[in-house]
């Protein structure tokens, strides 16, 4: 469809525009034809008696014969085209106009001449009793000149419509090109590129701005869907070896079983691997969950060292009988807002990843402090620490390190820490610090109201 | 007897309240294997017309019915003054669902899926719930005394001193004396921790408690019960 830029809104605002435009050059038109029609007619009025003054003035010094010659002068100028008569009772004694009636002031008739019809502005007087002067203009003097306005005022009229539909039309033609080039680019994306983005042509204008957004929200879905088919993948992946191992088990004891032990024992084994099957799903599940953002609702003001004291209670009896120490070093007051049991989670998991993942009798501490608008909690150990490389990994969905794959778990546990950090908008990082050991570092934004005393 | 390790109180009258014929069978055998009488109905307005007729002692209900929800059938219930004690069944979909449930007045709240001992450990307890009169100020088993207000245990005269957290695992354990109480079931009285945590925090936590509890007394009183969790006896 060719005409199909007319339907743009560029090329509607250019079409408005030129509309005003239009409107405005046609009252401007009106209004100069108007000013200079009355300023030309009162220039020939003024003329005309400055001429009669100079008859007059000629009569009155030297008679009629002065005043007759000053009219031809008058008609010989080569700047004056005007028309005038001299006449007494009825007859022309000197002029280019026939006898008329003798009309005083400013005068306004026509005539007509070998089929031609003049109009003519001039002013009429007696400079002698009987002697009659009449000095005045061809109106086509006047008349042409507003032609020649009113030309112009429509070459400018033209140009506008032609400027305002040409600039629209490129405008929108330029807008529609990169319009569709997006349209293009979206459904070469729906087709399932998720690579491609929207073309951006680094104007920093309107359409850079939204094509620059449309990218960013691609690179979150493919960032998202590539996740999602890695835990697919993942998940169907970590399934089946459970449940092979579950079916191995049960044909074992239906070809070796003997004993109604022997069953009892079988069937103890297979009701903890669908324990655990169950307890992967639930883990996922409660990632998902916690990712959907719907616990935010549950959010309420909490102390951040209270809650990690409480958690050193907890895990101390646990640590202590893996040969660990737990401890509180430093805790800062610092009320945060968020999820009192989701927090005791992602603190448990990490105080759990202390004490699994490291060689008995390490310690590891747990610490709070307030840096800037922010409580920064961290829990700490000195066992083997995990290699920088590694970092990333960790926080990725049913990851486990090779050390830690004979542990029991699912390699879900940073993953809800992520999750449930990500919850509270909380910053989380690994510190490598100089000692041994790792450093698990969540940064919370303070709560609104704890500056206050 | 499905769990023949479960020493559980007196056989009472249950209502199941579930919809799924499946789920509601499988919790049925194991009510019946505990000698409890159990009726079942699969609609929420059947329910809470059985309900309403009284007599059990304890109400299970599944959040998701046909006919009337969970929620509002137990909220009904209550505000026609019905106090029969209530423990609501859930599947993971709402994480706020607990307090929700809690809230609408439930008694006790059980994740599906679950283990059988944890159910009925959960309904022996809110069982008995409903027939608790007043708050105790004192709580006894044999020569165990614990006194609330004054927040002291003696054992056979002898003063124990234990920490706050085993005060209040001991205090559970003696509320629910003679009725078994589950990891789960401590985690969340206990320590308010709605999770399974990874370590064996519970176990723990028991033995230092039976450390000072039981430790140098000829009869034991805190039994652990295989498969299913912890119970205080005064035999």
């Amino acid at each position: 469809m060719r005409i199909r830029f007319l339907r743009t809104e560029g090329f509607r605002l250019s079409a408005l525009f030129a509309g005003i435009f239009a409107v405005s050059v046609v009252i401007l038109g009106i209004f100069v034809l108007v000013i200079t029609n009355q300023a030309l007619r009162d220039q020939i009025v003024a003329f005309s008696f400055t001429d009669i003054a100079a008859i007059r003035n000629g009569y009155d010094f030297e008679g009629e014969h002065e005043a007759r010659e000053i009219v031809q002068q008058f008609m010989a100028g080569p700047a004056n085209s005007g028309l005038y008569l001299l006449q007494r009772d009825g007859k022309a004694l000197a002029g280019n106009l026939p006898p008329m009636a003798t009309r005083t002031g400013t005068v306004e008739f026509s005539f007509s001449v070998k089929g031609r019809t003049r109009e003519v502005l001039g002013r009429g007087d007696f400079i002698a009793p009987g002697l009659y002067v009449f000095s005045g203009s061809d109106m086509a003097r006047l008349r042409s000149v507003q032609a020649h306005i009113l030309n112009i005022m429509l070459v400018l009229f033209a140009a506008a419509i032609l400027i305002a539909v040409a600039g629209g039309a490129l405008v929108s033609w330029g807008f529609l090109r990169r319009t569709d080039a997006m349209a293009k680019a979206c459904r070469a994306i729906m087709q399932g590129d998720l690579t491609l983005r929207i073309p951006v042509r680094g104007a920093h204008d309107e359409l850079d701005r939204l094509a620059e957004a449309i990218n960013e929200m691609l690179s979150r879905i493919s960032t998202l869907m590539e996740n999602l088919s890695q835990v697919g993948n993942d998940i169907a992946h970590d399934l089946r070896t459970p449940v092979t191992h579950l079916r191995h088990r049960l044909e074992r004891a239906r070809s070796e079983g003997k004993t109604a032990q022997d069953y009892r024992e079988a069937l103890d084994a297979a009701i903890a691997k669908a324990d655990e099957i169950l307890g992967l799903f639930t883990a996922l599940l409660r990632i998902a969950q916690i990712e959907g953002g719907e616990r935010r609702a549950a959010f309420a003001s909490l102390e951040l060292g209270e809650l990690l004291a409480q958690m050193r209670d907890l895990f101390e009896p646990v640590a202590e009988e893996a040969g660990d120490q737990l401890q509180l070093a430093a805790l800062d007051k610092a009320v945060i807002r968020g999820d009192r049991q989701l927090l005791m989670q992602l603190f448990s998991n990490l105080i759990e990843n202390a004490v699994v993942h490291t060689p008995s009798g390490t310690r590891i501490w747990l610490s709070l402090s307030r840096v800037g608008g922010h409580a920064v909690a961290r829990v700490s150990d000195d066992g083997p620490g995990v290699p920088r490389e590694e970092h990333d990994r960790l926080f990725r969905r049913l990851y486990r390190r090779e050390a830690s794959r004979s542990q029991p778990g699912y390699g879900l546990g940073l993953s809800l820490v992520a999750a449930i950090a990500e919850l509270h908008g909380a910053a989380i990082r690994l510190v490598d610090g100089s000692r041994p050991g790792l450093t698990v570092e969540v940064s919370f934004p303070l709560a609104a109201d704890t500056e206050k005393p | 007897m499905p769990f023949p390790n479960f020493r559980f109180a007196a056989p009472v009258k249950i209502l199941l309240i579930e919809d799924d014929k499946e789920t509601s069978a499988h919790i049925v055998y194991a009510l019946h294997g505990e000698g409890h009488e159990v009726t079942v109905c699969h609609d929420g307005l059947e329910g809470l017309n059985a309900a309403r007729a009284g007599g059990q002692a304890a109400l299970i209900v599944d959040r998701m019915l046909p006919g009337m929800d969970g929620l509002s059938l137990v909220r009904q219930l209550r505000a026609e003054g019905n106090r029969t004690p209530v423990l609501f069944l859930t599947t993971m979909s709402g994480l706020n669902d607990r307090v929700e449930g809690l809230k609408g007045g439930g008694d006790d709240y059980l994740v599906k899926p679950f283990a059988f001992p944890e159910l009925l450990a959960r309904v022996d307890v809110i069982a008995r719930r409903g027939s608790q009169d007043s708050e105790p100020v004192r709580l006894r088993a044999a020569d165990l005394e614990m006194d609330l207000i004054r927040r002291t245990v003696h054992r056979g005269g002898k003063p124990i001193e234990l920490q706050a957290q085993e005060f209040r695992l001991l205090e559970y354990l003696l509320r629910n004396m003679g009725r078994v109480v589950t990891r789960a079931m401590l985690l969340e009285n206990v320590w308010e921790l709605h999770f399974d945590p990874r370590t064996n925090i519970v176990e723990t936590h028991m033995s230092r408690l039976r450390g000072k509890v039981d430790r140098g007394h000829a009869a034991e009183l805190i039994h652990t019960v295989r498969g299913a969790g912890y119970t205080l006896r005064a035999d």
